[in-house]
């Protein structure tokens, strides 16, 4: 019965003019859209996989000099793309691509391709994310608002009603037609992505691929059958056709557009970010004066006189280790904290309010969807923080290594110190530190971060399913 | 078969029936003749559980309506003034889809014998029904009635805007839905089908049932005249009241 029911709705769709162009589109945009995000993914793989190779060449032939001056050279670390970046570019056009790494400052990420980009650019990549999440509900809508409203109008939902079929039955029924022809036009398109997908280098940043494409088509297919019930619901609700496509349409556009830039300014509101100037003056004068208020040269100096203690000696001449390089990194290592401190609030802030963001999930389906699809891609702000994180972890370690190592191997100059006579290193010396490798949230972490937005997203299900139950149950059969 | 009860509705201060009290039974064609609003279509409406009754029962076979909708439909076949079909379907296909919601399936050849059997010519079967006259529609709508081996069929003006060849050949297809034992109840306001088609006649007005007559004790004449006199009567009842 929900077979039969099902196969007409089908067919008649097919047959429809409706169907030919809506779907047409949808294939084109979405082809267009897996092919470019491909081309433009890997276009900015090779570059990055240049940048990087050529900046940590230049650190290895920056000359010979002092390790601690190498440290000041520093290095970049240029942040590389999982290969689903071309599915869903989520904040990668806002999120900075590169760092650069250097002693005593922790600098922001930059080079944003937004700040490239036209005002066009406003309106987002044409991704395939995007086509999925904002134009597949308007294929659902488009196919499957008449399915009671314009049976209604046309008096054949009398005939049916009197055949002694369940308006459940019909519910099914027409639930599996429009989603099987929903179904024809996507998969087509999603295959064609994930063989696309099939040939990028996996090994770069892709744990779990069959997973994740696996998560996401769950995802944006719980997210379909939500548009899907839906539009039935308001269908069997609504008194005309007419009626019913405005109410989706308006419904379409609250989801898509509104909610989200909605969910952004609450949770900026209730969030703010640290305004930059006030940021950045009270983390200098932090840094000038110490966290617990003690200077930082005071600091210093007691823990000279806890090492001559400790060697039980008198004079830096006598330290076994090279006093410029031992201060230096200490003063490193007080940094550290307050960087911690005032990196933290920006985090946490950008943190809270993708948080509230996903709370807000229950105002639009969309807001979930959207977290769990950048979230898989590995292009959402997890995924940034944890390349910062992996940057200035990779800083400090770089910077240590460097003042590590002229501590020890120019120990015996403390007594010829002076600022024309001081230690030089070479490549050899440099290459202690290993290139920077960034090492993206695992799946697992990700998939535990993501599991309130896919609950959220079964409630949305079971809910629009609830909706289409009760308005089937109590729908007229009758115009007017 | 069909059998109401001291049925009602009643839409507010409204009573489009008052309490009616009807049987047909196999083999019967019984036509309700009647002015527009005289409660016909509501009496239909009833029967097919598309309405609920503000009082009385409606049966089915023995069945109350109200009970087991879901039954009482399975039994009958309804066709309303303009059979409504998917016009992007064809004749067969629209057969097929709505003999397999009644809980039929039969094979190809069976939906052609159906179709052929309400008289469709071969070369129209699968075409597309936007392509139809409606004369070929209310044909299609009792291959669907037949398909669905109805031992009720609910007639809603069936024949009203055909021309009289059509009129004529959906009446020879009633007559033997009615040889083979259907119970039929037609709306309708074309005297002359009623007297010709039917086995009884019911005369309503303003939601009452006024006079049952049997078509072999009257004549087409007899017909007319007790119509028009109990319009007229109502009339002037209308006018009192106003």
């Amino acid at each position: 019965m929900i077979g039969s029911i099902a196969r007409k709705e089908f067919s008649e769709i097919v047959r429809d003019g409706r169907f030919k162009w809506t779907a047409g589109i949808m294939v084109l945009l979405l082809l267009t859209a897996t092919l470019a995000g491909y081309q433009k993914y890997s276009g900015y793989m090779r570059i990055q996989q240049l940048a990087q190779g050529e900046s940590n060449t230049q650190w290895l032939k920056q000359g010979d000099k002092n390790p601690h001056s190498a440290a000041h050279y520093g290095n970049y670390a240029f942040k590389p793309a999982g290969p689903l970046a071309f599915f869903d570019t989520g904040i990668s056009n806002y999120a900075g691509t590169a760092i650069f790494l250097e002693a005593h400052k922790q600098n922001f990420a930059i080079g944003r391709p937004a700040t490239d980009q036209s005002s066009v650019g406003r309106f987002g990549d044409l991704s395939g994310a995007m086509i999925l999440q904002l134009l597949m509900p308007l294929l659902i809508i488009f196919l499957g608002f008449t399915a009671f409203a314009g049976e209604r109008e046309s008096g054949t939902l009398r005939q049916v009603m009197s055949m002694g079929v369940t308006n459940r039955q019909l519910l099914w029924g027409k639930a599996l037609g429009v989603g099987t022809v929903v179904l024809i036009v996507v998969v087509p398109c999603v295959l064609v992505g994930t063989f696309v997908l099939s040939m990028a280098n996996l090994n770069i940043v892709g744990e779990g691929m069959g997973t994740r494409v696996a998560a996401l088509s769950v995802g944006y297919l719980i997210y379909g059958g939500i548009f899907l019930f839906l539009t039935l619901a308001v269908s069997a609700w609504a008194k005309t056709a007419r009626t019913a496509l405005m109410v989706l349409i308006g419904f379409w556009a609250f989801a898509g557009f509104l909610a989200p830039k909605a969910a952004s300014e609450i949770s900026k509101a209730v969030h703010p970010s640290p305004a930059f100037g006030s940021w950045f003056s009270d983390m200098r004068s932090h840094q000038i004066r110490g966290l617990d208020g003690e200077s930082p040269w005071i600091t210093v100096e007691k823990y000279k006189v806890e090492l001559f203690r400790k060697y039980n000696i008198n004079s830096i001449a006598e330290l076994p280790v090279y006093w410029p390089a031992t201060r230096m990194q200490k003063l490193e290592e007080l940094d550290h904290p307050v960087f911690d401190l005032h990196f933290g609030k920006i985090k946490s802030s950008y943190t809270e309010q993708r948080r509230i963001q996903d709370r807000l999930g229950f105002v639009a389906p969309t807001l979930p969807l959207r977290s769990i699809s950048m979230g898989l891609a590995g292009t959402d702000l997890i995924q940034h923080i944890k390349f910062l994180e992996d940057g200035e972890a990779y800083r400090r370690y770089m910077v240590s290594e460097m003042n590590g190592y002229l501590s020890k191997a120019a120990a015996s100059m403390n007594a010829t110190y002076s600022s024309s006579n001081y230690m030089r290193a070479d490549e050899k010396v440099f290459s202690i530190v290993p290139p920077f490798e960034f090492d993206p949230p695992s799946l697992s972490a990700t998939l535990r971060e993501h599991r309130g937005n896919f609950v959220m997203l079964i409630v949305w299900l079971a809910a629009a399913m609830g909706a289409a139950l009760f308005a089937v149950k109590r729908m007229s059969v009758e115009k007017g | 078969m069909l059998e109401a009860i001291n049925l009602k509705k009643a839409y507010g201060n409204m009573e489009a029936l008052k309490g009616l009290d009807l049987t047909v039974n196999s083999g019967d064609v019984y036509c309700l003749l009647g002015a527009n609003g005289a409660g016909k279509t509501t009496t239909i409406n009833l029967f097919l559980n598309f309405i609920e009754p503000t009082g009385g029962t409606a049966k089915v076979c023995g069945i109350d309506v109200t009970e087991q909708p879901l039954e009482t439909k399975k039994l009958l076949a309804y066709i309303p003034e303009q059979v409504m079909l998917y016009g992007n379907l064809t004749a067969m296909e629209n057969l097929r889809y709505f003999a397999q919601l009644g809980g039929h399936d039969y094979s190809p050849d069976e939906y052609r014998g159906f179709l052929n059997r309400v008289g469709l010519q071969p070369d129209a079967i699968d075409q597309r029904i936007k392509t139809y006259s409606k004369g070929m529609r209310q044909k299609v709508g009792v291959a669907i009635a037949l398909a669905k081996r109805a031992k009720v069929l609910l007639l809603d003006e069936p024949t009203s805007g055909l021309d009289p060849k059509a009129s004529n050949e959906f009446s020879q297809l009633l007559l033997q839905l009615k040889a083979d034992g259907a119970a039929i109840l037609m709306a309708t306001h074309d005297l002359f089908r009623a007297k010709e088609t039917g086995t009884r006649i019911g005369i309503m007005n303003e939601g009452r049932l006024v006079q049952e007559l049997s078509t072999d004790e009257v004549s087409h004449a007899d017909v007319e005249r007790i119509y028009l006199e109990h319009m007229h009567a109502g009339d002037q009842y209308s006018q009192k009241v106003a």
